[in-house]
């Protein structure tokens, strides 16, 4: 009986894909962690895409042809990132918003390379964009410029000359609490401590007793709002002075909820905030994504992946064509296109290129002040 | 090193050993009896530190400390609703399993987690949700150099507390005697006049009766909480009683505070990035040379 | 006669199962080739657990060894992809023995926990980039494509079938495992340990046997699996991993072979057909999971009692 029933319910998937196809209809893939550990950030993805192909299908299509956005859930996995990629492109996807962690991209780019599907992810792992894949454009900016721009604000601007680094285990976090340890090294600073956190198991009391001990300047950390806001919140019930500055993932409305009354004077290092962008788009997404789903964005990465789609969008209005080729020669030259996360642009690797760094500093009423950028 | 260091990471290894062993001490009974790993224990925790959101919540707006009796009342709710989940979960879960091989009913409980870790994320979205500030009085003790809070004391009291009482309930109370006579032989206690079913329901109010609490401390400690924390909370629980002697309720307690501290000390003296790895290779050099954990006796396993 | 109906169908729907290249689309076949994969750690999980009765909850750890040895040999050193198989599963057995050595006179519970420690040392080793080899939480990317008489095994189809190989072999395994004295000795171990030890069997070394040879087969497995993503990192191996090979056995049947089989498909198949339930599906797969327990407590396809020709 049972094998019976799974035959059948095989059967009816592979006649039902295939089905739909042609009319006026562009597919757009979403590869996201739908649930798991990530299912924030993979539901906040699928959100932005859906919004994004909403607005763009009440305008009448992308090139006359209705949007239609297709979800694979690879729960931040890389087997299940390889079967997605293998599924979205049997569904006959144009173009692949996500995913987010770079074990689940890198096991899907050769298929979608192989498959001329274009990608785009935020997964940071610096092999992503080394591996020659026409077909991938990295929608967040690589650690490296952020590792750099860190290091010169913390040894060149602000002289701190006792700064201690901390991460968690995610390849995202360790890559860039790495290189900006190698940076801080570089511009002649002295790393003190170089510490890592479990993500999620909110007592980091005990790493920052020990930090406490080594009279830190200044307490940098390149992991999560979530896990910034509480070392922030408990950095002050230890009375440690010391400044405390986040990477990109701690730009988020609730890292000053968390920390509570030691929110204020933490510095945060990002592209600018869609707030404070020079343009109306950055506003204007943010307020329909609020409007349309009743919260913020959950990551500085919805954004980047918003942005990823809004680039290849662009790229196809631009060059009036839905070739993936030609869309993706545009998109290797593209420069300065209006990102809902700052200027944004791709080099030939598929690296985003055009992000100004800035240092922000959390006010007393939760706003952010610029202190210095690039 | 400083001594007020050294302090300093004793009493944060402590209030983190508190909250494990008010989760650890629910492990610990239900394996006593059942000679069940209730995987999904942790998660009965969570449930607790949510249900208490939802009542605090209510305050957010004005930023004010929330009423004493909300407090309270968050508490009350969150140990009524878990405590009936743990009951619903015996029923469904458990109960037409207790014949079974035994690993059929620890498969149930990994499905019974998998159903509330993700009913959890439906109901209160996957973002980390913030509790109100100010939920307990703000009072800070510096001493020497060491800072202690008073959310930090009333942890570690009120699980020592309930560590107690519970310890009490169980050796000294009639029903605590036939908790015991049924966690040594089910059969026997049944010939003797007792109701087994009676006396697992119990077990099953008062162990996530007590994750409820552990986990609303959590809440109010850290001001934050998840939906997929209590895989790690349960986890550490339940290493917590395995360390103490699984099924000893001093040993859960025992066992939580010492990984408490040995979290803390790994992390604070040897290194952080390897702190779990410590933790764990303490554990099995722990059942290395007692294979039974501090307090355990040796058990025959229901097979 | 009874078992004449599995015996027969069995190495029949294998056989069916090396046309599924022509059959089934790009979407089906790297499911099918990623569940052959699953489905000979599972076999290799059942050993441990199944069959010698030892509660083993850290067995993704020995997949894993597989798939770093063969992932740091190809890119490190350059050894040829088919070479790595046999150091793949060497390694991973005499990882598995070297750390069983010492445990397995834990009892039951205890057991697995230090398995489950085992396991999640090895992930954090693997992040904290032993050795400079393991490329920390990003992994290792790039492991080659296996060849074998000038032939590449490039495309997809080719990855299936090797996979398949792969999992007919190991079925034949199983098969002669349980046939064999090694094989009853276990059974022995897991039902009345004492008897056993009484009748002169050295309980150890056959436990330590048992994760040996699982441990091995496991990192099999994990040769396929670095091959078939040409990418390996620690997520796949976490202790989140071994809980579901561990669900596996019990929710498919205990030392039974199409019940570990079935169990694969329904842990690991059934959830890739409902991808259509969104957010809602693991929700609704922990309820499957305790239906199915419920309904079926000795598994969905429990082993038949020993018959006496056995």
């Amino acid at each position: 009986m049972m094998i019976k029933r799974i035959l059948a319910v095989i059967a009816v998937s592979i006649l039902g894909v295939g089905a739909a196809f042609g009319a006026e209809i562009v597919k757009f893939g979403v590869q996201a962690p739908i649930t798991g550990n990530y299912a924030n950030e993979g539901q906040g993805i699928e959100k932005a895409v859906r919004l994004l192909a909403k607005q763009q299908n009440a305008k009448g299509g992308l090139l006359g042809h209705k949007i239609e956005v297709v979800v694979c859930d690879d729960e931040g996995k890389a087997t299940q990132g390889a079967l997605c990629a293998r599924r979205l492109v049997n569904d006959g996807v144009f173009a692949v918003i996500g995913t987010y962690t770079s074990g689940a991209a890198s096991a899907a780019q050769p298929i979608y390379a192989r498959a001329n599907v274009i990608q785009t992810s935020d997964g940071t792992a610096e092999m992503l964009t080394r591996r020659g894949y026409k077909t991938f454009f990295r929608n967040a900016p690589p650690n490296s410029a952020e590792a750099k721009f860190t290091a010169h604000y913390l040894v060149k601007i602000k002289h701190y000359s006792r700064i201690a680094v901390l991460s968690d285990h995610s390849s995202f976090s360790k890559g860039l609490g790495d290189a900006t340890e190698a940076a801080v090294k570089r511009d002649g600073g002295h790393v003190i401590y170089r510490g890592y956190i479990t993500a999620g198991s909110q007592n980091f009391m005990s790493v920052l007793t020990k930090i406490k001990s080594l009279k830190p300047d200044v307490i940098y950390f390149s992991g999560y709002y979530s896990d910034g806001g509480l070392l922030r919140a408990q950095q002050a019930r230890l009375g440690i002075k010391a400044v405390f500055v986040g990477g990109d993932a701690n730009q988020n409305t609730e890292f000053a909820k968390i920390a509570g009354s030691a929110a204020r004077g933490t510095v945060i290092v990002n592209v600018p905030a869609p707030a404070n962008l020079p343009y109306a788009e950055a506003k204007a997404f943010l307020a329909d994504y609020k409007a349309a789903y009743g919260t913020a964005p959950p990551s500085i990465f919805t954004l980047t992946n918003a942005d990823g789609m809004r680039a290849i969008m662009y790229a196809v209005e631009k060059t009036k064509s839905l070739n993936p080729d030609k869309v993706e020669d545009f998109l290797h030259h593209l420069r300065d296109f209006r990102g809902i996360t700052g200027p944004l642009g791709f080099n030939k690797h598929g690296e985003r290129l055009g992000s100004a760094f800035q240092a922000f500093e959390i006010q007393a009423d939760g706003s952010y002040k610029t202190l210095y950028s690039e | 090193m400083e001594l007020s260091t050294l302090l300093q990471q004793l009493v944060n290894g402590l209030t983190v050993g508190g909250i494990y062993a008010l989760i650890a001490l629910g492990y610990t009974m239900v394996y006593g009896i059942l000679k069940l790993i209730n995987f999904a224990h942790g998660d009965l925790a969570v449930l607790g530190a949510f249900i208490g959101l939802t009542v605090l919540g209510g305050q957010l707006g004005g930023g004010a400390p929330p009423a004493a009796w909300l407090v309270a009342l968050a508490f009350i709710a969150a140990v009524l609703v878990v405590s009936l989940a743990g009951v619903a979960l015996e029923f469904t879960a458990y109960r037409p399993l207790r014949h079974a091989h035994r690993l059929s009913a620890v498969v149930s409980a990994l499905g019974a987690s998998m159903f509330f870790e993700n009913g959890m994320m439906l109901i209160w979205s996957p973002q980390t949700r913030v509790f109100p500030s100010h939920i307990l009085p703000d009072i800070t003790w510096h001493l020497g150099g060491v800072v202690l809070t008073f959310t930090q004391v009333l942890i570690v009291f009120s699980s020592l507390l309930l560590m107690l009482a519970l310890y009490l309930y169980v050796n000294h109370t009639r029903f605590g005697t036939a908790i015991r006579a049924a966690a040594i032989d089910q059969d026997a206690a049944r010939l003797m006049g007792i109701n087994v079913n009676r006396v697992i329901i119990s077990v099953f109010i008062l162990g996530p009766a007590l994750g409820a609490i552990g986990g609303l401390f959590i809440g109010i400690y850290y001001r934050e909480a998840i939906f997929n924390m209590g895989w790690l909370y349960g986890l550490n629980a339940f290493i917590a009683a395995i360390i103490g002697g699984i099924g000893n309720i001093p040993g859960a307690m025992l066992g939580g505070l010492l990984l408490g501290l040995f979290n803390s000390l790994a992390a604070g003296y040897i290194s952080s990035s390897w702190q779990e790895a410590i933790t764990f290779g303490l554990l099995i050099l722990i059942l290395l040379v007692r294979p039974t954990g501090i307090l355990g006796e040796r058990v025959a396993e229901k097979v | 006669m009874r078992r004449l109906p599995t015996a027969t169908l069995g190495p029949l729907l294998w056989f069916v199962g090396l046309a599924v290249p022509w059959l089934a689309n790009g979407n089906w076949l790297s499911i099918l080739s990623l569940f052959a994969i699953y489905a000979v750690v599972a076999l290799s999980t059942d050993i441990v657990l199944g069959r010698a009765g030892l509660y083993d909850m850290g067995h993704a750890m020995y997949f894993g060894v597989g798939a770093y040895t063969t992932a740091i040999l190809n890119t490190e050193y350059g050894v040829p992809v088919l070479w790595t198989l046999p150091l793949a599963v060497l390694v991973a057995a005499g990882v598995g023995a070297l750390l069983a050595a010492p445990i397995v006179k834990l009892r039951g519970d205890y057991l697995l926990v230090v398995t489950i420690g085992f396991n999640e040392i090895f992930r954090l080793s693997m992040d904290n980039n032993v050795g400079g080899l393991t490329g920390g939480p990003d992994g290792i990317f790039g492991v080659g494509v296996p060849s074998l008489f000038g032939h590449d095994f490039s495309s997809q189809s080719d990855l299936y079938l090797l996979n398949w190989v792969v999992l007919g072999v190991a079925l034949l395994l199983m098969r002669n495992l349980e046939r064999s004295r090694v094989g009853r000795v276990f059974r022995y171990l897991k039902e009345d340990e004492l008897a056993a030890t009484t009748l002169g069997v050295n309980a150890r070394a056959y436990k330590i046997l048992a994760f040996a040879l699982g441990a091995g087969l496991a990192g099999a497995a994990g040769m396929l699996f670095a091959v078939q993503l040409s990418t390996v990192s620690s997520g796949a191996f976490n202790f989140i991993e071994s809980v579901t090979l561990f669900a596996i056995v019990i929710v498919g049947g205990q030392a039974s072979i199409p019940g570990v089989l079935l169990g694969t498909v329904l842990m690991f198949v059934i959830p890739q057909v409902f991808q259509g339930l969104a957010q809602y599906r693991y929700f609704i797969f922990g309820i499957a999971m305790i239906v199915v327990m419920v309904l079926r407590p000795q598994g969905i396809w429990p082993r038949r009692r020993e018959s006496a020709g056995e």
